[in-house]
């Protein structure tokens, strides 16, 4: 189950979200507890196929949650409630440690890495390890608590605080940060390197980002390549 | 030609990564850079591109169903049209090329994702050959969307590249100068994400300061 939650997301698409992928994950499981009945099975298949949407990295908890009622033969519906009740929560708390901590810290800090001379292969290699180490580890770990807790699983999750892990590890990617920015206005083939105004235009920037937030993103990528295709359309028609 | 069918099988896998298969994040910019560039054997040149497109792409995540730019595509797409050209605008000309084929990648996902909803029928149950099957299927359409928009993209950027090729008019100095204050937009909207400055400023300008010291003993 934990190889094929790897696939959970195979087929996204705007209907089901997750939701094949789950099926697809939980089919051996369903097949094994179903395999003398037809009808139940793709009753089950179906049950499963529904919408469906989490952080993938923390799906793994729902299905072996899943996994464990459908062994233990709890009827379809409770089953169906119980996979409603835990996608929104999976979803919220996976974006919070994975995409917006766990991800940019160890992004950070490979870029750090890079910035302060270590070879390309030994970044890109310290980068997969690092992350796969935090990736795989949750998903494997998540699996085991869904098997074990079953539709206690609520519970358990609060009493791990993974909320509580993203908080503390903000701090050190707030840390990262700073001596990202400092890297990469000082290095050699850094922002200083082209000299201080362009120092200064990235310190402006910078502060445009920490303003603006996420609306900035957009105009600012517009902007950059709007400049460089100006300048190259310059060099073209001079 | 080999070489751009290579770029393509490793756009098509990269792509994959992003959301179909594992996610173990080897799509990122600073990796798939780097790949791109082992596999024109420029590796030093595919990281150097990648690490500025990671420092664009930071703040952008495969989140649930927002489209966000393809930062495979995106920089297998910058490595692909930077390789053949050697002038002062080659890198930030190629990094501008990937920043817009990211957001084209973007866009042809959520085209995939359209895709895979018509390939899920309602009574998927009733065959229980078929789930596996349309997964599959939806796998290997990703595979083929991903090599197909960045060998477009190597394409479309070459021949773009071409045309300014040895007349680009400013220095390389400028040229990263204007990536650079780009980049530090997603810096700041990073710092934002974790609180804003006033929350964080102890953590950050201790930082800063390591940084700045640290950069001066390179």
């Amino acid at each position: 189950m934990l190889m094929r939650s790897l696939l959970i997301q195979g087929a996204w698409n705007y209907r089901t979200m997750l939701g094949s992928g789950f099926a697809f994950a939980l089919l051996p499981t369903l097949k094994r507890v179903y395999g003398k009945d037809p009808e139940e099975l793709a009753r089950a298949i179906e049950r499963h196929s529904e919408h469906f949407n989490a952080h993938p990295y923390l799906a793994p908890i729902a299905l072996g949650a899943v996994a464990r009622l459908e062994t233990d033969q709890v009827d379809g519906d409770t089953v169906r409630r119980f996979r409603t009740a835990v996608r929104g929560p999976l979803g919220g708390l996976g974006d919070t440690l994975v995409w917006a901590t766990w991800l940019p810290l160890v992004a950070v800090c490979s870029l750090v890495l890079y910035w302060f001379g270590v070879p390309g292969g030994v970044v890109v290699l310290a980068f997969v390890v690092v992350y796969n180490v935090g990736h795989l580890g949750l998903r494997a770990w998540g699996l085991r608590l869904g098997l074990d807790a079953g539709r206690d699983v609520g519970a358990r999750l609060t009493a791990v605080d993974l909320g509580g892990w993203a908080r503390r590890l903000q701090g050190p990617l707030a840390i990262g940060l700073g001596v990202l920015s400092g890297v990469v206005l000082s290095a050699p083939g850094g922002v200083s390197s082209s000299g201080p105004a362009w120092a200064a235009l990235a310190a402006v920037a910078f502060v445009v980002g920490l303003v603006g937030g996420h609306r900035v993103w957009r105009p600012a990528a517009v902007v950059t390549v709007g400049v460089i295709g100006f300048i190259g359309l310059w060099g073209i028609l001079t | 030609m080999t070489e751009l069918l290579r770029f393509g099988l490793l756009g098509g896998l990269l792509g994959l990564d992003g959301t179909a298969v594992g996610q173990f994040m080897i799509s990122r910019p600073l990796v798939a850079g780097w790949l791109a560039g082992w596999v024109a054997g420029v590796p030093g040149m595919g990281i150097a591109i990648g690490a500025i497109l990671e420092l664009f792409l930071l703040v952008s995540f495969p989140t649930g169903g927002a489209r966000f730019p393809e930062g495979s595509t995106a920089a297998v797409v910058a490595v692909g049209v930077a390789v053949p050209f050697e002038g002062s605008g080659a890198v930030a000309a190629s990094v501008a090329m990937g920043l817009v084929w990211g957001q084209v990648g973007g866009w042809s996902v959520t085209v995939q994702r359209h895709v895979n909803g018509r390939l899920l029928s309602e009574d998927i149950g009733r065959h229980t050959g078929r789930l596996g099957r349309a997964h599959l299927l939806a796998i290997v359409g990703d595979f083929l969307r991903g090599a197909v928009v960045t060998v477009a993209g190597v394409t479309l950027g070459r021949a773009g590249l071409g045309l300014a090729d040895g007349r680009w008019p400013v220095d390389a100095g400028v040229s990263t100068g204007v990536l650079y204050v780009g980049a530090a937009v997603s810096l700041g909207i990073l710092l934002h994400d974790l609180g804003g400055f006033r929350r964080r400023r102890v953590l950050f300008v201790l930082g800063l300061a390591v940084g700045i010291v640290g950069a001066r003993f390179l």
